[in-house]
């Protein structure tokens, strides 16, 4: 993107790694074969597939998440806008309304939360934290309202599919969750970088007032992005209740810091403009396999956190180090 | 005179409906948990309306609860909800406090004013609080590896989930399993993860755990996060579970881990008497703020120890609500 690619001459042997996301890529490459030197399970595929499960919700999200912070946004309502769309599709489905209805019931509730908050930003002109602080308050409140804490339990076989069943594909099984991250991921992708929808959205991060004077309405892509960000949350959501089978109010507590941190690992700026949707994918992905890969160790329980922190700010180090030798970098 | 009447009439009800409020003297006792979001302070409320129920049939007072705190848990908005209920002027508060230190001053304060304050599944030990009712978490701790070691035998490999790491009565679990174990150099804790609380997070580890030890005869969940989900989402761990391969202890005897363990998932449970949370800090309030009671400084609720044998009978009790009967023996 813009000049500065060009700014180095490189020699044509190192031309992929002026790929954004080339050092994240490597740092997961590396995290990888070591856990698979270091322990005999890292490397079969039923681990493969757990890890790649266990994260596809956060990177759902955070697919959402990085549109918003490219906008030069944030939104800390997504671990509550998780609970509650998984929440209100599970209570739907114990009212037997179906299984349509109830997914859809889910995924609008998500969408119409991420409106909101989109309405709050563009219209009321409340600054993005607070505004989505207050809306993650309340939808977590309607969480345990609606419960009165009880976890709702015992959904229908033919929902919990989306999230349990594995596809068989040459011989291994792929988890649906998976596959939808994917489609997802590639639809986002597409959107964001194939469509004048996608470049409004990176012009309004880089400049908003740039933006504006362009003749861009930086208020309706903003209502935009904060809506799909609330409805892709709403699909993770549903997709780690069907998984799990029950829908707790407390559910996806914390985890929005885990899916910002996905999205900024990724090589999403928190200052707007930048960001691309693999990054995020790979940014999701080091989280999960850092976390399995202590399990794994036997690392202990208690120390795990700390080196989790160690790790990720080390690789962002390493990733900026490269960006500034490549040139990338202002 | 419409007007006058109807004022007049609805003075007479209201004076009448004074009257009769003032007759039996009532008494009001708060009862606060430590949270309203957490479902297993539901059963320990039913417990202490039921309590209070009975004690105003009984006569000659009327006794109402007071059933308040925080949504989540947090120490600072419950002394606040602790300062409310003393303005109220209640006559007995029964908290489990969500930090033993961060409520000492409004307990203190509350005991000043004159209102008996004890303190029942979560202590504030150096408070002026007048008893502590609560369970004895380093035994239940010795009690899940009895449990465990009846099952699979002393010789294989444990795992330990937790939930918070610190959080102190899930340690005291696990100091008192380990305890246990100990006497026992066949058996080895392999390791020790923690899911935060967290239903998600808490499946994820179990079957990483299985995969990395795949020669795992038994589990200790200090608590019974990862139980909530349904089945399907373990598929590791079921597997084994069913096949005996490895045998699961857990804690809380909650309905959902009462028909795993009907259905063989589970070994064994320990249980905390929930309802007595309610039921007997009303019934011990009572009979310090009514008769003059002493007590000493801690009172042991007790656990429900629960197996294959005596599951049926804690079903019954979950589904009548009658967890006064005592338990038929585990063994």
């Amino acid at each position: 993107m813009r000049n500065r690619v060009s700014r180095r001459p490189l020699t044509q042997v190192f031309k992929f790694q002026r790929i954004q996301e080339i050092g994240i890529l490597l740092i997961l490459f590396i995290l990888s074969l070591f856990l698979s030197i270091a322990t005999p399970t890292f490397l079969t595929s039923t681990n493969i597939f757990n890890i790649l499960r266990a994260f596809s919700w956060i990177a759902i999200s955070a697919f959402g998440i990085s549109m918003v912070i490219i906008t030069g946004g944030i939104d800390l309502s997504v671990g509550s806008v998780m609970a509650l769309s998984g929440l209100i599709t599970a209570m739907m489905l114990r009212a037997n309304l179906g299984d349509f209805l109830s997914i859809l019931g889910g995924l609008l509730i998500g969408a119409f939360v991420g409106f909101i908050n989109g309405l709050l930003v563009s219209k009321a002109n409340l600054p993005p934290f607070v505004a989505t602080l207050g809306t993650m308050s309340i939808a977590r409140g309607f969480c345990y309202g609606l419960t009165g804490g009880w976890p709702v339990r015992e959904l229908p076989r033919s929902f919990m599919f989306w999230g349990q069943y594995d596809i068989p594909i040459l011989g291994i099984g792929i988890p649906l969750p998976v596959v939808v991250m994917i489609i997802l991921g590639i639809v986002v992708s597409l959107f964001l970088n194939r469509t004048v929808w996608g470049y409004k959205i990176y012009a309004v991060g880089g400049n908003e007032q740039a933006a504006r004077l362009s003749g861009i309405n930086t208020g309706r892509i903003k209502l935009l992005v904060y809506t799909l960000c609330g409805l892709l949350t709403a699909v993770g959501g549903l997709l780690m209740t069907a998984r799990l089978g029950v829908a707790a109010p407390t559910a996806a507590s914390g985890y929005e810091l885990d899916i910002i941190a996905s999205a900024v690992i990724g090589g999403t700026s928190l200052t707007g403009g930048e960001g691309t949707i693999l990054g995020v994918l790979i940014g999701a992905a080091i989280m999960q396999v850092l976390r399995t890969g202590m399990v794994l160790l036997g690392f202990p329980a208690y120390w795990q956190p700390s080196a989790i922190g160690a790790i990720i700010i080390l690789a962002i180090m390493f990733d900026q180090y490269r960006k500034k030798k490549m040139g990338l970098l202002r | 005179m419409k007007r006058f009447v109807l004022i007049v009439s609805l003075l007479i009800i209201f004076l009448l409906m004074s009257a009769t409020a003032q007759q039996p003297k009532k008494l009001v006792f708060a009862w606060i948990p430590k949270a309203l979001n957490n479902p297993v302070f539901e059963l320990g409320r039913d417990g202490a309306f039921k309590r209070a129920e009975e004690l105003s049939k009984q006569g000659p007072y009327k006794f109402e609860i007071l059933y308040v705190g925080s949504v989540a848990s947090d120490a600072t908005e419950q002394a606040r909800v602790v300062e409310d209920v003393v303005a109220r002027k209640v006559d007995g508060i029964g908290i489990s406090c969500n930090d033993p230190t961060a409520l000492i001053d409004v307990i203190n304060k509350a005991v000043e004013a004159g209102i008996p304050v004890m303190t029942w599944d979560a202590d504030s030990p150096k408070s002026k609080r007048f008893t502590y009712l609560g369970v004895n978490n380093y035994e239940g701790g010795r009690w899940a590896a009895k449990l465990l070691i009846k099952a699979m035998g002393t010789k294989g490999d444990v795992a330990m989930l937790t939930g918070v790491p610190g959080a102190l009565n899930l340690e005291e679990r696990m100091r008192g399993f380990r305890y246990e174990i100990k006497g026992y150099p066949d058996i080895k804790i392999v390791t020790t993860v923690a899911c935060y609380d967290d239903i998600n997070k808490g499946v994820q580890v179990v079957e990483e755990v299985m995969q990395a030890y795949p020669k795992l005869r038994g589990w200790f969940f200090v608590g019974l996060w990862p139980l909530f989900a349904e089945r399907g989402s373990m598929p590791l761990w079921e597997k084994a579970a069913k096949a005996k391969k490895v045998f699961t202890v857990a804690f809380d005897t909650l309905p959902v881990e009462l028909q795993l363990l009907k259905e063989g998932y589970l070994c064994g449970l320990v249980g905390q008497k929930y309802w007595g949370w309610g039921y007997d800090t009303i019934d011990i309030l009572y009979r310090r703020v009514v008769k003059g009671e002493k007590f000493p400084d801690w009172i042991d609720s007790g656990m429900d120890i629960v197996t294959k044998k005596n599951v049926d009978a804690m079903i019954r009790a979950w589904l009548l609500k009658d967890f006064k009967t005592p338990l038929p023996p585990p063994f």
